[in-house]
């Protein structure tokens, strides 16, 4: 089954979302460790002890794991660098994915097949022709129009510009998630403003917030529609996944390795599928609709198509946070699991729970579960309602354990 | 006598302590991180007491630590 024509590149920030990835199907994941990363800031990262758990799950799941190493390198970083590239050669990581040179050359040294990151901003076959040498796959920059990805995928073809491998060079294109209000990696606002340098992984994303502009020598303020001057909306481009396919692309990347399970399941799965339909030539506008509808259910600053399609300004948010149309609070923490019946046991912590309620579980061994209660038990009585400090069991196909955390599903509300 | 804590495990390695107070902070070879010199090791986390003349730079360094990982008390 796994045979495809593009491979799914999904997030992973964690154990529960490296499970959640391989359920939805991806073809392969990556994901940093320690502070080396783009996503330094984020409170769970992996360390490099995590490398062999990672690694080994992927194998199971036939899925390629790639390490994102993409920071700005300082001399002091250069042992930790060195240790977690050897880490990542002795556990067989499929590729590193770089920006800076010293990586392309530890990289080099050690035989490790290497992925050039966004960060290097390739916008031109020049540049896809120089990183050959190092790297078989590139990820062009994500400014770019799909024409100039198509003509830039063309020239490779035509020049049989070729990595390492022998093989012609891949390119990868990220097709969902969070844009950037600069060129990727050319963002200095939150450095500036806090000291938070965003090419260490640390943007504190003040670009986000809301602006006034104000002329200083009148002290008046300018009248804008839209204070979110500087905020993109994410990236989506599941209603022109066809277009994108016919450039030629060879890894569709999702963004958002900070972002729950629930985020990375459903995200990538639209993208499994779409990616599917559009192989098997039934992409429609109407599923792609309906996959859209179910990424706006989760994280996201409301969608537009970004670059891809030479709009010249970009489309900015106009409210904090997500925009997501379903939000998840939690209830409690698994406890048990009784494989003959098929019922799952949790406690119940904070909030409480009703049957018709819709359920999200996460965990490393399930990923991301999302069902609807039927039938509930309360302390072993059949019950309607369950509140903080009972007991409950439920029917539930997939295995509980103690790591395991219960959410309800809610529509959110926004102003 | 006021304190410098340093929650060590969240530092980015930025360097920026270190560039502005080289007299307290190293980075480390091994693991690019900072190190609070002559510090005590509290399950991770890194204290060391300073004199009152000492505070004022210290307090600067907290604040600008990217990941607000420094504490003056
Ligand atoms: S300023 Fe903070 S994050 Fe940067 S090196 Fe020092 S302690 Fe680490």
């Amino acid at each position: 089954m796994k045979q495809r024509t593009v491979e799914i590149l999904a997030p992973v920030g964690s154990f529960e979302s490296l499970q959640a990835a391989f359920n939805a199907g991806a073809d392969s994941v990556y994901f940093g460790v320690e502070q080396l990363n783009m996503r330094s800031r984020s409170a769970n990262a992996f360390a490099v002890t995590d490398m062999k758990r990672i690694v080994a799950a992927c194998r199971k799941h036939q899925c390629k794991a790639y390490l994102t190493l993409n920071t700005v390198m300082y001399e002091h970083d250069m042992q930790l660098l060195r240790s977690i590239l050897k880490e990542a050669k002795k556990q067989g990581v499929d590729a590193v994915i770089a920006a800076d040179f010293s990586v392309i050359e530890y990289c080099r040294q050690l035989q490790i097949p290497l992925h050039i990151s966004t960060q290097a901003n390739i916008s031109n076959i020049e540049s896809v022709q120089f990183f050959s040498r190092f790297a078989d796959v590139v990820v062009l920059a994500r400014e770019l129009t799909l024409k100039q990805v198509a003509n830039i995928i063309g020239e490779i073809k035509r020049k049989k510009i070729k990595g390492p491998s022998g093989e012609l060079v891949k390119v990868e294109l990220f097709v969902h998630g969070a844009l950037c209000m600069a060129v990727s990696g050319k963002c200095y606002i939150s450095l500036h403003q806090q000291n938070a340098s965003a090419n260490r992984g640390a943007c504190v994303q003040n670009c986000r917030r809301s602006y006034i502009v104000k002329d200083t020598e009148s002290g008046e303020e300018l009248k804008i529609d839209n204070e979110y001057i500087m905020s993109p909306k994410d990236l989506c481009t599941i209603d022109i996944l066809d277009q994108v396919i016919s450039t030629g692309v060879s890894v569709l990347k999702i963004e958002g390795r900070p972002k729950g399970p629930e985020y990375v399941q459903t995200v990538t799965r639209c993208y499994r599928e779409a990616a599917d339909a559009v192989a098997l030539g039934n992409f429609t506008q109407e599923k792609a609709a309906a996959w859209k509808a179910e990424m706006e259910k989760v994280y996201n600053r409301g969608f537009w198509e970004g670059y891809y399609l030479g709009r010249k300004t970009g489309e900015w948010v106009t409210q904090p946070g997500s925009a997501a149309t379903e939000k998840k609070i939690y209830i409690g923490k698994g406890s048990r699991y009784y494989p003959r019946k098929k019922v799952g046991e949790f406690l119940v912590e904070s909030g409480t729970l009703q049957v018709g309620d819709t359920l999200l579980v996460t965990g490393p061994a399930c990923g991301m579960v999302k069902e609807q209660v039927e039938k509930l038990y309360v302390n072993g009585e059949e019950a309607e309602k369950a509140v903080k400090g009972d007991k409950i069991t439920f029917l539930f196909a997939t295995r509980v354990t103690p790591n395991d955390k219960l959410y309800k599903v809610v529509n959110a509300v926004h102003a | 006598m006021p304190k410098i804590i340093h929650y060590r495990s969240k530092c980015i390695g930025c360097g920026v302590c270190y560039e502005q107070q080289p007299e307290c902070w190293r980075m480390s070879k091994k693991d690019g991180k900072a190190t609070l010199l002559r510090s005590v090791n509290k399950k991770g986390v890194f204290m060391i007491e300073i004199t009152g003349a000492a505070m004022l730079k210290s307090s600067d360094v907290a604040k600008a630590c990217p990941v607000n990982i420094i504490k003056i008390v």
